[in-house]
């Protein structure tokens, strides 16, 4: 042991010869460099690109060959009813989804605490995996098992017919009807498990004494839940609330893209498939799909603010 | 402590077991590229043993550098290094394998296009399409190499004055960057297809005797025909349901395609917007309700009334429909390279089964006219290109006759290589054994010193005809397509094609709407619409979208009122979106077209 010691100490004579040599300050900020670098390339260098929206862009052409044409994809957005109607139309759907999806968000909360509450440990892992596992399966799988189940040869469809239930198969998937509630419903089926883990954690940090105060107090199970387990999970639950509400233009768009048809297309174009269509599948017009993005990101900035704002207000902290 | 490591260490363990796990698939892959390859190794060595005493191939010895070269084919249905004896050929000659990026195969539409020019390379060899200004916006992005020298230099190039003279006013300067596809030197006013058009009513012949042939006058009179077809015969060979049309969505574009094949057999062609009537008699406005598009979606709005429109067609692709065809689960074509092609196999042909063309008496299909100057699809060397010249000499011997004859697509068109599938017996042009096997059954496995493999495999995978395979071959006085051939018509026929011609007393498709006059000729012409701008673009990506979707519910509408009501519902929604606009820009389009089209006709005649 004293040997140990006696070596140290000359190691702790060389380190703090190296802390003269770089200051505190910049030896941290080192550290953060690679992140800072990472935030850099990966949000910030792709703003670079926003300026493709002031270009009347065409490929092959390169930029600097192309005309420029000032605010006129912006305006384009406007210049007549049908594309009102259309934006509108789009804006209701994205609404509609993110709305859906934040009223659901209660779902993995709920599922969190009565996971906690199952006291045997394998059938709980098991459950824990099980519902998790749909996380990490890509939407275009998902779409081909809903295609194998639903479509109108699909497995639901010939059941019934055998049965005799139905005599002509029921299009589920080609049918402009309960789109928003479908996709909703495939949404909760593939990220209850995995968001309920972050309400996991927070379970099992909240403090035990709690419980041990309220069953002396003579608490049953139910109300341990309600009382204790449910005020501790809010903090979590309400930032997370705030930030799907921040993002609330932003629901993605693999899912709506693998599950639209010529049926359902008017229900199901959110916003970001929309910038897709118009700039890659097919449109062509990237100019114009980069200015809808451009429009996307100062509204979504400008909810994150207001929510943070209102946040401030209510609980009396931010979360910015 | 220790838990904490071993966790750490079973995390890293599981991790690399994943890496591992990634490794070994892409290492699989490499493993089946490499067990098709031995075929081409193998017989490559072969031949070296054979030609032992030259000492090299004809290709190693002009080019002693072995290439890959990546070719850009904007047609193509295959991705990857081409193996089996087209590339045998290849490497023989050129001592080089293509290796093909094929736009259709990664899907995206235009993405694959336009990623890799903007970086600035689109690969050695560029296949691509002209429309829309698109070969001048690639060469002014500096992607394709300046070739005028080189065409200039060569007899077989610099005979196609006129596919010259057209590259060049479609890039605006005096200089020849690309060559079009499927140049010909035939009459742009005739018919130039071998013995079937390109559309048609293509109809389950044995059914249709069954029915005891019932006459058709117009269109709508298929559809109870069809019912009683597949009242009579609701499955497939396989026991699978059938019905009398399917559709696929794949080719949607300015309308739904399926759609629009209706208006072809009444000679009508498409320009954006437009269907207009190819002699320039007709022009319609897709959305109106007296269009003959409109007139095709009602046609199978009323199919799917009777019940004989397949419900899947919503969601399938062309590969789902062309397994149904091959399993003679559908009874329609409108295509006679789909339903025909798919069907007609020898097995199943001389088994009295087989879709053939019937007549409809008020018909006028459309028929392509030989076009000296090629098609809308170019070929060109590309900027950055390892050894242009190299290059441009394969690109030269696909225009001359051996290439044309083994840059030939699996089941029709030009003969394939002389020696493998044809031979000239006593100055006559006859397939061989092995030909007539291969074009029959394409899955036939080719002789190991021709490179190996199954035939269809080993064809072109370019789907570049340079040549039309109608026109004559120089060296042998026929037609590169050995369809036409005296030898081959008078030894190919089956059951079914016998009962056709007993009925209709003609041997081809051709000759039978020449006889009837159901055919009206879109004459080649070298007219390309100008591109259009930005706006024009921007509008019509907006409203065909609309129109295509609009279109299939109507064809799956509930009843003849939501049919009207979405028709309606179409024309107000594409109409608010600035539809008249992209209309009128079309309209003029159509009419220049048809003016090149009437100047074309008159030159030939």
């Amino acid at each position: 042991m004293a040997k140990a010691k006696a070596e140290k100490v000359p190691q702790q004579a060389v380190r703090k010869k190296k802390e003269k040599g770089i200051p505190e300050k910049y030896r941290l900020f080192l550290i953060a460099l690679p992140f800072l670098v990472l935030v850099f390339i990966f949000s910030y260098l792709p703003l670079y690109g926003w300026r493709y929206a002031f270009y009347d862009y065409k490929p092959p052409l390169k930029l600097s060959q192309c005309d420029y044409v000032g605010f006129k994809w912006f305006t384009m957005l406007f210049r007549n009813k049908g594309w009102v109607t259309q934006i509108v139309n789009v804006l209701k759907n994205t609404f509609a989804m993110s709305g859906l999806g934040i009223l659901v968000s209660v779902l993995p909360v709920a599922f969190a605490i009565f996971l906690s509450e199952i006291k045997c440990k394998w059938a709980k892992n098991l459950i824990q995996t099980l519902t998790t596992l749909p996380n990490f399966i890509s939407w275009v799988i998902v779409y081909s098992v809903a295609f194998s189940l639903f479509s109108t040869t699909g497995m639901v469809n010939s059941v019934l017919t055998d049965l005799g239930v139905i005599s002509a198969p029921i299009s589920f998937l080609d049918s402009p009807d309960h789109v928003w509630l479908k996709m909703c419903l495939w949404g909760v089926w593939k990220g209850v498990g995995w968001s309920s883990i972050m309400y996991l954690a927070a379970i099992s940090s909240c403090d035990q004494e709690l419980y041990e105060a309220a069953r002396v107090d003579g608490a049953g199970r139910f109300r341990l839940m309600w009382h204790i387990t449910l005020p501790q999970l809010l903090p979590t639950y309400f930032v997370l609330l705030m930030l799907s509400v921040a993002n609330i233009l932003s629901n993605g768009m693999e899912q709506y893209y693998v599950f639209a048809n010529a049926f359902n297309k008017d229900k199901i174009q959110v916003l970001d498939y929309y910038v897709y269509t118009i700039s890659m599948g097919g449109g062509n017009t990237y100019s114009l799909g980069v200015a809808i993005g451009i429009l996307k990101s100062i509204v979504s900035v400008t909810l994150l603010f207001i929510v943070n704002k209102i946040s401030k207000k209510v609980r009396g902290e931010s979360i910015v | 402590m220790k838990k904490r490591t071993a966790r750490m260490v079973s995390l890293v363990l599981t991790l690399a077991l994943c890496a591992t796990g990634c490794g070994k698939k892409s290492d699989e892959g490499k493993e089946t590229s490499a067990t098709t390859n031995p075929t081409a190794t193998q017989s490559a060595s072969n031949d070296s043993t054979s030609s032992a005493d030259t000492g090299a191939t004809e290709g190693e010895q002009k080019y002693p550098e072995f290439l890959t070269v990546d070719v850009f084919a904007n047609e193509s249905n295959y991705e990857g290094i081409e193996t089996g004896w087209f590339a045998k050929i290849v490497k023989d000659k050129f001592n080089m394998e293509l290796n093909i990026i094929s736009p259709n195969v990664s899907g995206g539409g235009d993405t694959l296009f336009t990623t890799r020019s903007a970086a600035g390379d689109l690969g050695d060899i560029v296949i691509i399409g002209c429309e829309n200004d698109r070969l001048k916006d690639t060469v002014t992005a500096g992607l394709l190499y300046d070739m005028t020298d080189l065409v200039a230099g060569s007899e077989t190039m610099s005979q196609y004055t006129e596919a010259i003279a057209k590259v060049k006013g479609l890039v605006g300067e005096d200089k020849v960057y690309a060559m079009p596809k499927t140049v010909s030197s035939q009459n742009a006013a005739e018919p130039s297809e071998t013995t079937d058009l390109g559309f048609g009513a293509f109809i389950r012949w044995d059914y249709y005797q069954e029915l005891g042939c019932p006459e058709l006058n117009t269109l709508e009179d298929i559809l109870p025909v069809m019912k009683q077809m597949q009242d009579a015969h609701p499955t497939s060979d396989s026991g699978n349901p059938a019905y009398a049309f399917s559709l696929f969505k794949d080719w949607d574009g300015n309308m739904m395609n399926l759609g629009e094949q209706p208006a072809r057999m009444y000679g009508y062609n498409e320009t954006g917007f437009v269907l207009h009537k190819v002699d320039g008699s007709d022009y319609d406005s897709i959305i109106d309700s007296d269009s003959i598009y409109v007139r095709g979606l009602k046609f199978f709005f009323e199919a799917n009334q009777l019940g004989i429109l397949d419900p899947e067609s919503t969601t399938q692709n062309w590969d789902t429909l062309w397994n149904k065809y091959v399993d003679g689960a559908v009874m329609f074509s409108p295509w006679s390279w789909q339903g025909p092609s798919a069907y007609n196999t020898t097995e199943n042909t001389e088994a009295g089964k087989g879709i053939k063309y019937v007549p409809i008496k008020d018909t006028q299909i459309i028929s392509t006219g030989g076009s000296p100057a090629g098609v809308q699809v170019v070929i060109g060397i590309g900027s950055k290109a390892e050894d242009p010249q190299r290059m441009f000499d394969f690109i030269e011997w696909l225009y001359s006759p051996e290439g044309v004859l083994a840059n030939c697509s699996p089941d029709s068109g030009a003969a394939g290589p002389e020696g493998l599938t044809w031979e000239l017996v006593d100055g006559e042009c006859k397939l061989t054994d092995f030909g007539k096997q291969a074009f029959a059954n394409p899955d036939t496995v080719v002789p190991d010193e021709w490179g190996g493999g199954t035939w269809r495999d080993g064809a072109s995978a370019l789907n570049y005809k340079a040549v039309l395979d109608t026109d004559i071959n120089p060296e042998t006085g026929v037609s590169y397509s050995y369809k036409m051939w005296d030898s081959y018509i008078s030894e190919n026929s089956n059951p079914v094609d016998k009962s056709w011609s007993e009925k209709y007393g003609v041997d081809t498709m051709i000759e039978l709407v020449m006889k009837d006059n159901n055919y009206v000729v879109e004459a080649g012409t070298s007219y390309i619409a100008p591109g259009e701008s930005s706006d024009i673009t921007a509008l019509r990506n907006q409203c065909k979208s609309k129109i295509v979707d609009y279109s299939w519910r109507m064809c799956f509408a509930k009843d003849e009122a939501e049919f009207e009501s979405l028709l309606t519902e179409m024309q107000e929604t594409v109409k608010s979106l600035g539809y008249d606009d992209v209309l009128a820009y079309d309209m003029q389009c159509a009419q220049d077209k048809d003016a090149a089209r009437a100047e074309a006709k008159n030159a030939s005649k």
